[in-house]
This record gives C-alpha cells, sequence and structure tokens, in this order.
C-alpha cells in the first residue's frame, strides 16, 4: 500500500483503524518472525511526553494492542481481553524512531493466554513486557 | 492526544478524573487498556513530581490488573498513593473506581533524576522531608 512511512516494508499493515487504537496508532503489522509476531509504531509528536522522550503509556499502548493481537491470532478467538500487564521502561526513545514490537506466546490454554513483547528501537531495547489474556 | 480530564485537591494528596468518551474505548464500547495505563502513568508522574518537590522523574515498571470494564460516559477516578519514597526511588499504587467500584488495580516504581543543573544527587534537597503520610 501506498501509504506505509518511509521506513517500513511495503507489505506493512495498518491495523489501528478504528476506536482508541485510530487515536493511538498508527502500528503497523509486519511480518511474522518463526513464531515471533513482529508489530512497527512510527514515534510521532503526539507520541511524546514534556521530557523529548516516548511516554510511557504510548509504550504500555503498543504493547497491549501487539500482544492483544497475538492472543487473538493464537487462539482463533474473535476477541480476547487483557487481564494483568507488566511493563519494564528499560530505555528511552526519540522523534521519528520507529518502534518495534516483538510478541512470543509464552503459553496458551483453554481460556487464557501468557504473552510476553520487547519493544526496541533497531537493537536498543526500550520497553519489556509480560501479560495474561482471557478468551472472550 | 488530549484527555479531558482534570485534577483536585493538595499538591502531594491529588485526586484525578476522567470522563470517558468514544476516543478512549475500542472496538466493543470498552475503555482500552491502553487509556487506562496511560491516564495512570499521566497521574503517578504528577504525583511522583509533587513528592520530589519537581524533581525529573522517570516511570521504571508499572503493574496493571484489569478488573471490570468501563464505558462510554463513566466517571473514573484515581487517587495515587505514595508507598514509599527513597533518596532515589517512588513507589507508588492506587485503584482506579467507577462508582466506588474498583475497576482498574496498578502499581509502579518512579525513579527521581539527579538535577542536571545542581549535579546534586537524586532527592538530595529532601532528605529532611518528613515520610509520606499513607
Amino acid at each position: 500500500m501506498s501509504d506505509v512511512p518511509d521506513g517500513l516494508p511495503s507489505d506493512a499493515e495498518n491495523i489501528s483503524l478504528g476506536g482508541f487504537n485510530r487515536h493511538a496508532g498508527p502500528i503497523w503489522r509486519l511480518a511474522a518472525d518463526g513464531e515471533m509476531r513482529r508489530f512497527a509504531l512510527p514515534v510521532h509528536d503526539k507520541h511524546m511526553n514534556g521530557s523529548g522522550s516516548v511516554h510511557g503509556g504510548l509504550l504500555m499502548t503498543f504493547a497491549d494492542i501487539a500482544m492483544s493481537q497475538t492472543s487473538r491470532a493464537a487462539s482463533g478467538a474473535k476477541s480476547c481481553s487483557t487481564v494483568a500487564l507488566t511493563c519494564d521502561f528499560v530505555g528511552p526513545a526519540k522523534l521519528g524512531e520507529i518502534l518495534e514490537c516483538r510478541v512470543r506466546v509464552t503459553r496458551k490454554t483453554r481460556t487464557m493466554v501468557f504473552l510476553s513483547a520487547d519493544i526496541a528501537v533497531g537493537a536498543r531495547p526500550v520497553a519489556v513486557a509480560t501479560g495474561l489474556w482471557k478468551i472472550v | 492526544m488530549s484527555v479531558p480530564s482534570g485534577s483536585r485537591g493538595e499538591k502531594g494528596a491529588r485526586r484525578f478524573g476522567l470522563r470517558v468518551d468514544k476516543r478512549h474505548v475500542n472496538m466493543r464500547g470498552v475503555i482500552h487498556g491502553g487509556m487506562l495505563m496511560t491516564f495512570a502513568d499521566a497521574a503517578f508522574g504528577q504525583a511522583a513530581w509533587d513528592a520530589c518537590d519537581h524533581a525529573p522523574v522517570v516511570t521504571l515498571n508499572m503493574q496493571s490488573q484489569f478488573l471490570a470494564p468501563a464505558r462510554e460516559g463513566d466517571w473514573i477516578e484515581f487517587a495515587p498513593v505514595l508507598t514509599r519514597r527513597t533518596r532515589s526511588l517512588l513507589f507508588l499504587r492506587g485503584d482506579f473506581t467507577v462508582d466506588g467500584q474498583p475497576i482498574y488495580s496498578v502499581s509502579s516504581v518512579w525513579k527521581i533524576l539527579a538535577r542536571i543543573r545542581t549535579g546534586q544527587p537524586a532527592g538530595a534537597r529532601h532528605r529532611s522531608w518528613p515520610r509520606p503520610r499513607g
């Protein structure tokens, strides 16, 4: 698609089309790397805090959306609800950088999905998250 | 993103509120977890900033439990609690409520950064402060 921003592969797909996601994004789904599902978020001015770094709320939002997508895909459920999410803020990210979130399914049961995610800019770690999703 | 919200109360004992509108909800009409976590980070940031006399602070970690949905039109209240302050760290927690019922429980660790201008160690100005109540 022609609206894929510079720095992303041309097959990237915008997954933030409605509701809150549309305000928080755009967030792009990238091709999976084996078991690892990958998502990208180019940092815009609206994502920044007052100190010139990406807002922690945006990093947790990105992790939540990427992990929710992954839990839906892994479970085949139409909908999954976030039950718990823990996030460590490892390093800052700046305006214009492209955040990449890599999500792994730790375990899937009949009713729950356990996930972990790493957010990085290139090889530089920015945040690490783990979470628990309920299959609705 | 602009967030219609506000805070009341004395420094160090602020309460925060958010009226959920259509921008904050997902396709199921329920407030997005990302919105709650963003609101928590902003409120904790204000509380942390208050607790160390406006020294620069950063979020190190946040743990969230999503207890119940909130919907468009709901009024969410949040009163952050400072559990402990050390020279360089702040421990904060709190429950978000709608009509008195908890919907979201969160705890967070913050770091007080050294003041770059003065080169003082983190929190050096505030060693004599009384321990926070609560």
